[in-house]
């Protein structure tokens, strides 16, 4: 059997300096080529969940691990994490004046190219990259010579993310609720540039409130998060019901 | 001017002697009689002089013939070695020539030995509009000495020329005085820039004041970097509807070093504008002082003038100091001044993190994305590029 992706054993987390444990012994194993939807109210953790991933200050690990392609993820520093392949695509991508948006592009693929021992890409390359992968995801050249995301609207910081997966082609994709804030114009948009990056030897976590994105972004498996946890998993069918019952059904809170 | 008696220290004792020794016995007596400023002064208050310049060289500066190294490519040129002109390029339109040293003794002490320890003033007439900028450099040789320049500039009506002058030295712990004064003539479009190249040890005080003139334009960046102390006083009088400046500084400081920007805009006129933009950089235990006032006059209606100060602390214990100041008399005007202190935002670093870059380098771009509107401003690709290599370099010896 090959490596998954992804293995998260038994985490739990607490905020850095605070008492409160956010994660409470998630277990969740993606394997290659699979997509993953994670579903589960405001508060349960799902965030968190992300950010850790993608190895953010201010958690700490109380118990259990976290394997990328069999290896110790929590081991490294964000950016390592980045060039061994992981992207998260943020809920809330962060505006950063003053830092045009082709430099961060090519200080970041750079970045990550240097750190796996590659070289760097030349002017020429580059831009023909950032060309083919923006004009499918209907992104005009002159918002790429704005600063980062300042004065994107909630699509074009969507759009922006996902452009910037389709350029690092990461092994693993987390996206942390990428239908927020999208009209449906713009989710098909996104969601058109996601399921582009499928590939055999990607996989995907999807994190959302809503099943909406999941009719677009066909999950192979669907896990409902509660208080900290996976309480339930299965096919898509469970997005379906998840969404017909709401979540009280799954996390035990019916009356 | 108020008389007691104060007890100097062995260093005002020393500028004292030095004085005499310039010729300038009003000035001596000024000092005598007052001391270097302290903190008790408002204008020094994060700046007592008692205390900073407690040891000064012994001897005044000689004539000397050292050459700057700081080169601009197809600038035309003007250096000034301790204070005095040894080499001006022949430029259509400009006449420049050194004069006599017209002292004045006033209540400033430090602008006192300004003019005390002055040797001559350089008188620049700029009469038709020059494309390629005027490079002053300014050079102080000499081992352990005090220099002091003084230059004028005139420009006549409709003018628009560019100055950048560097301040360079080769000796350790000097300390230097310089007096810029500039006429902004009705019409004209101006640039000044100072970038300072001191040596590590250099103590520095620079004093740059402008009159503005009806419909003129001007433009000004102040450099704080390499020197143990450094001090500029920027003056500024509006006397002409229709004028508008943009004043800009930086203190970019490491060590113990103190940087101190005081700027002074007085809108005399009515319709005027002005931004004052003002950045600070400071790590290990430097200290960075902002002090900026805007006075509009009673009838000075219609004054737009917009004041933003920030300061990024990379270290615990540095300091970033600003005391941004309103004095409004008219009643129909749109002033504002803003304060900003922070460290680089984690949200920022995370990010750019999250995408495979270093810590590190992720740092140096949000600094260099700090700096990046008030150099975005000057348009000269050698001057920009000159500024932005200052900064590789102190991001560079901070690694």
């Amino acid at each position: 059997m090959t490596t998954p992706i992804l293995e998260i054993k038994n985490l739990h987390v607490k905020v850095e300096e605070e008492d409160k444990q956010i994660l409470k012994g998630v277990d969740l194993t993606l394997p290659a080529g699979e997509v993953h939807a994670i579903m589960g109210r405001n508060g349960s953790g799902k965030s968190t969940l992300s950010y850790v991933l993608a190895g953010k200050d201010g958690y700490e690990v109380t118990e259990g691990e976290i394997l990328f392609m069999g290896k110790d993820l929590l081991e490294m520093e964000a950016d390592e994490r980045a060039a061994a392949g992981l992207f998260l695509a943020f809920q809330y991508p962060i505006e950063i004046p003053g830092v045009a948006t082709m430099t961060f592009l090519k200080a970041a693929l750079n970045a990550q190219r240097k750190t796996r021992g590659e070289d760097e890409l030349k002017i020429p390359e580059f831009m023909k990259l950032v060309k083919d992968a923006s004009a499918q995801l209907e992104i005009n050249q002159d918002m790429l010579k704005r600063p980062l995301n300042v004065g994107f609207s909630g699509g074009e910081k969507k759009r922006a993310e996902i452009l910037q997966m389709a350029l690092m082609q990461p092994s693993l994709c987390v996206l942390d609720e990428t239908d927020s804030g999208l009209d449906i114009d713009a989710l098909k948009i996104v969601s058109e540039g996601v399921n582009h990056l499928r590939d055999a030897n990607r996989s995907m976590l999807v994190i959302t409130h809503y099943q909406r994105l999941l009719n677009y972004i066909v999950p192979d498996r669907v896990h409902v998060f509660s208080d900290g946890r996976v309480v339930e998993s299965g096919d898509r069918e469970l997005a379906l019901e998840l969404e017909k019952k709401g979540y009280a059904e799954f996390d035990g809170t019916a009356a | 001017m108020e008389q007691h008696v104060v007890k100097l220290t062995d260093a005002e004792n020393q500028l004292a002697d030095l004085l005499q020794a310039a010729g300038a016995a009003d000035a001596k007596a000024a000092l005598t009689a007052n001391g270097l400023p302290t903190r008790r002064i408002e204008e020094y208050h994060y700046t007592d002089l008692r205390t900073l310049l407690r040891e000064v060289p012994a001897n005044l500066a000689k004539a000397n013939d050292g050459l700057p190294s700081e080169q601009f490519e197809d600038f035309s040129r003007i250096v000034l070695v301790n204070g005095a002109l040894v080499h001006a390029d022949t430029i259509d339109g400009v006449e420049i020539k050194s004069a006599d040293v017209a002292r004045t003794v006033g209540h400033d002490q430090i602008i006192n030995l300004m003019d005390g320890f002055a040797q001559s003033q350089i008188e620049i007439v700029i009469s038709k509009s020059i494309e390629t900028p005027i490079h002053i450099a300014q050079v102080h040789d000499g081992a352990n000495s005090v220099a002091a320049s003084k230059v004028n500039v005139r420009t006549a009506k409709g003018v628009e020329a560019a100055i950048i002058e560097t301040f360079e030295g080769s000796n350790e712990s000097g300390l230097r005085f310089a007096d810029f004064a500039m006429d902004v003539a009705a019409e004209s479009n101006l640039l000044h820039i100072q970038l300072d190249q001191n040596a590590k040890y250099a103590r520095q005080f620079v004093q740059n004041r402008y009159d503005l003139h009806e419909d003129a334009n001007l433009r000004t960046l102040v450099t704080h970097s390499n020197f143990q102390l450094g001090r500029t006083d920027i003056k500024a009088d509006f006397k002409g509807e229709g004028a508008h400046a943009d004043f800009g500084g930086l203190n970019l400081l490491v060590g113990q070093q103190h940087g101190d920007i005081t700027l002074n805009v007085n809108h005399g006129v009515p319709n005027t504008t002005s931004t004052e933009s003002f950045k600070s950089i400071v790590r290990d235990r430097a200290k960075a002082i902002f002090q900026g006032k805007i006075i509009v006059a009673p009838d000075a209606q219609k004054t737009d003038a917009q004041m933003m100060c920030q300061g990024l602390l990379l270290s615990e214990r540095a300091e970033v100091l600003v005391k941004p100041e309103l004095e409004i008399f008219a009643d129909d005007v749109l002033c504002a001044h803003g304060a900003t202190c922070g460290e680089l935002d984690e949200n920022h670093l995370f990010y750019l993190m999250s995408r495979g870059i270093s810590r590190a380098d992720a740092e140096s771009m949000l600094i260099k994305a700090f700096l990046a509107e008030l150099f975005d401003e000057i348009e000269n690709e050698q001057v920009h590029a000159k500024l932005e290599n200052r900064v590789d370099a102190w991001l560079a010896a901070a690694e």
